[in-house]
C-alpha cells in the first residue's frame, strides 16, 4: 500500500500525459466523424508520421522546427488522401470506411518501417529542457510538463477555432445537423478538406511533440490508434468535450494500472470500453440515443 | 424514377428444381475436389509446398467463418483471433496433456470456441458499426491477456512449444498424419509421396466447410441473414429479431476459428501467442476482402494468395507493404474482391467457383 | 363496446426534460379506421412509434386485444399481429418486389428467430401464397419481379405496405402513407386502404386532410404530445378547439 501511495503522484502525472496524448488524438478523430461521418482508422498512422517528419526536422533543422515540419507534412499527406480518396467513403457504410483507412494504415505503418527502419529511434532534445523540476516532494521531467501545457493550450485553441470561427461553424453544425451542412452547398467540400487537414495536423503534431517522450517506432500508430477509438467511443462520438474528459480518465486508468498491475495496463482500458458500452452506449458526454455508428 | 414494366408479370418465381440444385452441388464438389486434388502438385511449379497449401486451406476456413460474418451478414469483427488462437492453445493442451487423437482435440476446440464466442458475440451483437468492431477488439485483447498471464498453462510469451504429432483414428487404424502418400511418380508436377496425410484431411475439412458454408447461406436461415445486412429495420419490423440471427452466424463463425486454429496447431506442432492478436484478426479480414466477400471460394483464395506471396517474399523486406497495397488496390479498385462482383463481369468464368447469394 | 383491440392509458413519452407524449388514453375497436393527426410537433409519430415497438414508453402502458405489450419488441409485436408501414418507404432496394414480400412472408413462419439452417424456403408454397396475396392487396403484382430500389414513390410506399400485410397483422399501423405521392397515386393508395379495413384494424398517422376526413371512422387529434379530441370526421371538424389548435400552429396547409 505504502508503495501505491508513493508512486501515486508520478502515477497520476504520467497518467495525464498519455491522457492528454489520447485527448489530441482524439479530438482530431471526432471532429472527423462529426462532421464527415468518417471512422478513421488512417489517424494513428497521421501521429507516427508526425514523429518521423519530427524527427527527420529536428535532426536536420534544429528541435522546435519538428512542431511546425510535422503538421505542415501530415496535413499536406491528409489533403492528398482526402481529395484522391477517402472523399469517396464519407457517404459510404462504416465497415467500408474502416476497411479502407485500417488498409491505409497498413500501408502508412509499413513505409514508415522502410524508409526509417524498424527500431525505435529518439529525438535529439536539446540540453535546455531536459532537466527536471521537483515540486510537492516528487521529480518530474521538465519536458513532460511543457508538453502537457502545450497539449491543453492546443486543446483549447481547437475549441476556440470550432465554436468562435465560420469554418468551426460547419464543425458545430456538421456534429448536430447534417443537413444544415448540406446546405451550405458550394464551401462544403473546401471545408471538408480544411477539416480533414485540420484534425490530421493536431494528431502529426502530437506525434512530433509526444515522441521525445514515448520515442518512436514504426508501430507507434496502431498502438495510439485503439485507445484513441476507445477514448471517443468512451467519451461519447462526436463530443468534443466527451473526448477531453475520456482522455484524461483513460490515460489516468491505465498509469494508474501500471503501478498495480503492469501487464493488465492495455487490456484495462477495454474493460472499461466494454463496461461503458454495455451500461451506457451513447457514451459520457454522447446525446443520441440509439447508436448506429 | 419510372422503370417500364411489363405487362403481365409471372405469378410465381421460376426457380431451379431439386434436380438442377443436386446438379448444380454435384458440380460443385466436383470442381473444388479436382482443384483440392491438383492444388499441392500445381503450388509445387510456382514455388509452394505441400505442407504450406495444408496450412493454407486450414487457415482458410477461419477465414470463410469470418466471411460469414463480413460477407453474409455485413458486421465486421477484429476479434476473430481470439477464436483462432484460442482454439489452438485449447488443441496444444488436450493433444500434450490428454490424448494425441486429432478429433478429440478438434472438437474439443470447436465447442470451446464456439461457447466463448457465444458468450462474446451475445454481448456484442446489440451494437453496431464502429461499436460492434471495438468492442470485438476489446474481447480479442482480453482473451490475448489471459492466455499471456496464464504462464503455467500456456507458456506465456513463449508461446505452446512442442505438441506431440497427433493421429488420425480411424476405426481401429491410428494415422500418423505426418506419413507420406504411397510414391506414384506423376511426371513434372513430382510424385504423389510428396504429399504427407496432412493435406488430404485439409482438402476434406476445407471442402466440409465451403459445403457447410454454401448450405447455411441458401437455407432459410442465410436468407434472414442477407435480409437483415440489407435492411435491418426493416426486418425487424416484419418480425425478424436481429439479434438471435446475429448471435448465430457470430457462434457459428467462431466455432470455424476454433477449428481452423486447433487444426493449424495440430500440424505446425506449437502455437505462438500471436495468433491471438490483433495483427491476426486483421489478417481474416485482409484475407477475405481479399479473394472475396459473399462468395465460397474467396476468402480461401485470399487466404492462398496472401499466404503465398508471403512465403515467397517475407525474405524481402517490402512484403508487409505490399500486402497492405494489394489490400487497399483491391478495396478501391475491385468492391467484392478477387471473386466479386466486378472480376466477375470482366472473368465470366469465375462464376463457376461457387459465388453465391443469400437464400439463392 | 367490444374489447378494444388496442388500447393505452396514461402512455408518456419523456426526452430529456421534453414530454413527447403525456397520459394518453387510446383506444381502437376491431375493424375500426382511425386516423391520429395534429398539427407539426404534436407527438403523432413518438405515439407511433411507441405503439409499434420503435421507442419504449417511459410512463403508461399499451394493451394488445387486453395483454400488456408495453415492454415487448418491434419483431415481437409483429408476431403478436401488430404491423408497420414507414413514413419513409423501408423496403429491401436490391431484392425484387416478390423477393421483398416473401421475406415479410417467411417471417410468419420463422417466428422471431428459427434454426433453420440447413433447410431452404423454397418449398414453402404458403409462403409463396402469402407474398402473392399482399402484393395483390397493393395492386404491385403486376411488377413483382422488379427490383423495389427502381420503383417510382408511390409503389415503394406501397411495396412498404405489403410488407406489413405479409406478416398478416390484425392491425396495420400506417405512417403518413401518402406523403409525397401523386394526386393519382393518393387516390390509388387511398382506395387500397380502404379494401383493406374489411380485413383488419387501420390506424393511420397522415397531413392528408381530405383522405383522413373522407375514409376514417374515428379521429383522434394530438396537440402538444396530448389527446385534444376524439370523434367521428364531422364531430372533429367542427370542433372549436381542434380548429384553434391548427391555427394556432406553423403549418397553414394543414388547416382544416
Amino acid at each position: 500500500m505504502n508503495e501505491f501511495l508513493a508512486a501515486l503522484p508520478t502515477g497520476l502525472l504520467n497518467g495525464l500525459v498519455s491522457g492528454l496524448i489520447y485527448v489530441a488524438i482524439a479530438i482530431g478523430l471526432t471532429i472527423i466523424f462529426g462532421t464527415l461521418r468518417l471512422v478513421n482508422f488512417t489517424h494513428g498512422a497521421f501521429y507516427a508520421i508526425g514523429a518521423y517528419a519530427g524527427l527527420v526536422a529536428a535532426k536536420s533543422l534544429g528541435f522546435w522546427w519538428a512542431f511546425i515540419v510535422a503538421p505542415i507534412v501530415v496535413a499536406g499527406i491528409a489533403v492528398i488522401l482526402d481529395r484522391l480518396l477517402l472523399r469517396y467513403f464519407y457517404s459510404k457504410d462504416v465497415t467500408a470506411q474502416i476497411l479502407v483507412t485500417f488498409g491505409l494504415a497498413l500501408v502508412a505503418e509499413e513505409s514508415l518501417r522502410n524508409i526509417f527502419g524498424a527500431q525505435t529511434q529518439r529525438y535529439p532534445t536539446p540540453e535546455a529542457i531536459n532537466g527536471s523540476v521537483s515540486f510537492l516532494g516528487i521529480t518530474y521531467p521538465e519536458y513532460r510538463l511543457l508538453f502537457a501545457a502545450g497539449v491543453i493550450v492546443l486543446v483549447v485553441a481547437v475549441w476556440l477555432f470550432i465554436e468562435r470561427t465560420s469554418y468551426g461553424l460547419i464543425v458545430r453544425a456538421g456534429v448536430r445537423d447534417r443537413i444544415m451542412v448540406q446546405l451550405l452547398g458550394g464551401n462544403i467540400r473546401l471545408a471538408s478538406t480544411i477539416v480533414f487537414a485540420l484534425g490530421a495536423g493536431i494528431a502529426g503534431f502530437v506525434g512530433a511533440a509526444a515522441s521525445p517522450i514515448y520515442s518512436v517506432d514504426p508501430n507507434t500508430g496502431f498502438t495510439f490508434l485503439i485507445p484513441s477509438f476507445v477514448v471517443i467511443v468512451v467519451g461519447g462520438l462526436g463530443s468534443f468535450w466527451g473526448a477531453v474528459i475520456a482522455g484524461i480518465l483513460i490515460g489516468e486508468l491505465q498509469s494508474l494500472t501500471t503501478i498495480i498491475y503492469a501487464p493488465a495496463a492495455n487490456v484495462i482500458i477495454y474493460i472499461a470500453m466494454a463496461l461503458v458500452l454495455l451500461f451506457r452506449p451513447q457514451g459520457l458526454l454522447g446525446e443520441s440515443e440509439v447508436i448506429r455508428g | 424514377m419510372q422503370t417500364k414494366r411489363s405487362i403481365i408479370a409471372p405469378a410465381k418465381f421460376v426457380r431451379p428444381t431439386t434436380a438442377a440444385r443436386t446438379a448444380h452441388t454435384a458440380r460443385f464438389i466436383a470442381i473444388a475436389l479436382a482443384a483440392l486434388i491438383v492444388f499441392p502438385f500445381l503450388f509445387k511449379l510456382i514455388g509452394g509446398y505441400s505442407d504450406l497449401a495444408a496450412q493454407i486451406l486450414l487457415t482458410g476456413v477461419a477465414a470463410a467463418g469470418f466471411n460469414l460474418l463480413l460477407g453474409y451478414t455485413g458486421i465486421l469483427s477484429y476479434g476473430q483471433a481470439a477464436f483462432y488462437g484460442g482454439g489452438g492453445y485449447i488443441a496444444a493442451i488436450v493433444l500434450a496433456r490428454l490424448t494425441p487423437n486429432i478429433w478429440e482435440a478438434a472438437i474439443l476446440a470447436v465447442l470451446g470456441m464456439a461457447l466463448l464466442s457465444f458468450i462474446i458475440g451475445s454481448l456484442v451483437v446489440r451494437l453496431y458499426g464502429i461499436y460492434f468492431a471495438l468492442l470485438t477488439v476489446a474481447s480479442g485483447q482480453m482473451v490475448f491477456f489471459i492466455v499471456e498471464q496464464w504462464r503455467d498453462v500456456t507458456g506465456g510469451d513463449d508461446g505452446f512449444q512442442s505438441i506431440p504429432t497427433p493421429f488420425l483414428a480411424f476405426g481401429p487404424a491410428h494415422i500418423d498424419l505426418t506419413t507420406k502418400l504411397p510414391s506414384l511418380p506423376l511426371g513434372p508436377l513430382g510424385d504423389l509421396s510428396d504429399v504427407n496425410y496432412w493435406y488430404p484431411l485439409a482438402a476434406l475439412v476445407a471442402l466440409g466447410v465451403m459445403l457447410l458454408v454454401r448450405t447455411l447461406v441458401a437455407s432459410q436461415y442465410g436468407e434472414v441473414l442477407g435480409a437483415i445486412r440489407e435492411n435491418e429495420d426493416r426486418s425487424t419490423f416484419v418480425g425478424y429479431d436481429p439479434r438471435t440471427y446475429k448471435l448465430a452466424a457470430f457462434t457459428i463463425a467462431g466455432a470455424l476459428a476454433g477449428l481452423s486454429g486447433a487444426l493449424r496447431a495440430a500440424h505446425d506442432g506449437s502455437v505462438a501467442l500471436g495468433t491471438l492478436s490483433i495483427e491476426q484478426s486483421g489478417q481474416f479480414v485482409i484475407y477475405t476482402v481479399i479473394g472475396g466477400v459473399q462468395t465460397i471460394l474467396g476468402p480461401f483464395i485470399g487466404t492462398g494468395l496472401i499466404m503465398y506471396l508471403e512465403s515467397v517474399l517475407s525474405g524481402n523486406g517490402y512484403w508487409r507493404l505490399i500486402e497492405g497495397v494489394i489490400f487497399v488496390v483491391v478495396i478501391v479498385a475491385l468492391p467484392g474482391g478477387i471473386l466479386g462482383k466486378s472480376t466477375r463481369a470482366r472473368f465470366g468464368f469465375l462464376r463457376a467457383l461457387g459465388v453465391k447469394k443469400n437464400g439463392a | 363496446m367490444a374489447e378494444p383491440i388496442l388500447q393505452t392509458k396514461g402512455l408518456g413519452k419523456r426526452f430529456g426534460n421534453f414530454n413527447a407524449n403525456s397520459d394518453i388514453d387510446f383506444s381502437v375497436q376491431p375493424g375500426e379506421l382511425r386516423a391520429v393527426i395534429g398539427p407539426n410537433g404534436a407527438g403523432k409519430t413518438t405515439f407511433f412509434n411507441m405503439l409499434g415497438g420503435t421507442t419504449r414508453a417511459t410512463s403508461g402502458e399499451i394493451f394488445f386485444k387486453g395483454k400488456a405489450i408495453t415492454g415487448a419488441s418491434g419483431p415481437h409485436r409483429v408476431h403478436l399481429g401488430i404491423a408497420k408501414a414507414f413514413q419513409t418507404a423501408n423496403i429491401y432496394n436490391d431484392d425484387t418486389c416478390f423477393q421483398n414480400v416473401r421475406l415479410a412472408a417467411l417471417a410468419r413462419t420463422q417466428g422471431t428467430f428459427a434454426p433453420q439452417f440447413f433447410a431452404r424456403s423454397s418449398r414453402l408454397a404458403k409462403v409463396d401464397d402469402l407474398a402473392e396475396e399482399a402484393l395483390e392487396a397493393v395492386d404491385l403484382l403486376g411488377v413483382s419481379h422488379i427490383r423495389a430500389g427502381d420503383l417510382s414513390h408511390g409503389d415503394k410506399k406501397r411495396l412498404d405496405i405489403a410488407l406489413a400485410l405479409a406478416t398478416q397483422p390484425a392491425i396495420l399501423l400506417l405512417d403518413e402513407p401518402v406523403a409525397g405521392m401523386s394526386v393519382e397515386e393518393t387516390t390509388k393508395t387511398e382506395h387500397t386502404i380502404k379494401k383493406l379495413t374489411a380485413r383488419m384494424t387501420v390506424l393511420i398517422i397522415e397531413h392528408d386532410m381530405d383522405m383522413i376526413m373522407g375514409i376514417s371512422d374515428q379521429i383522434t387529434v394530438l396537440h402538444g404530445g396530448k389527446v385534444l379530441a376524439n370523434g367521428t370526421p364531422a364531430e372533429i371538424r367542427a370542433n372549436a378547439k381542434v380548429q384553434e389548435a391548427y391555427l394556432g400552429g406553423h403549418s397553414e396547409d394543414e388547416v382544416l
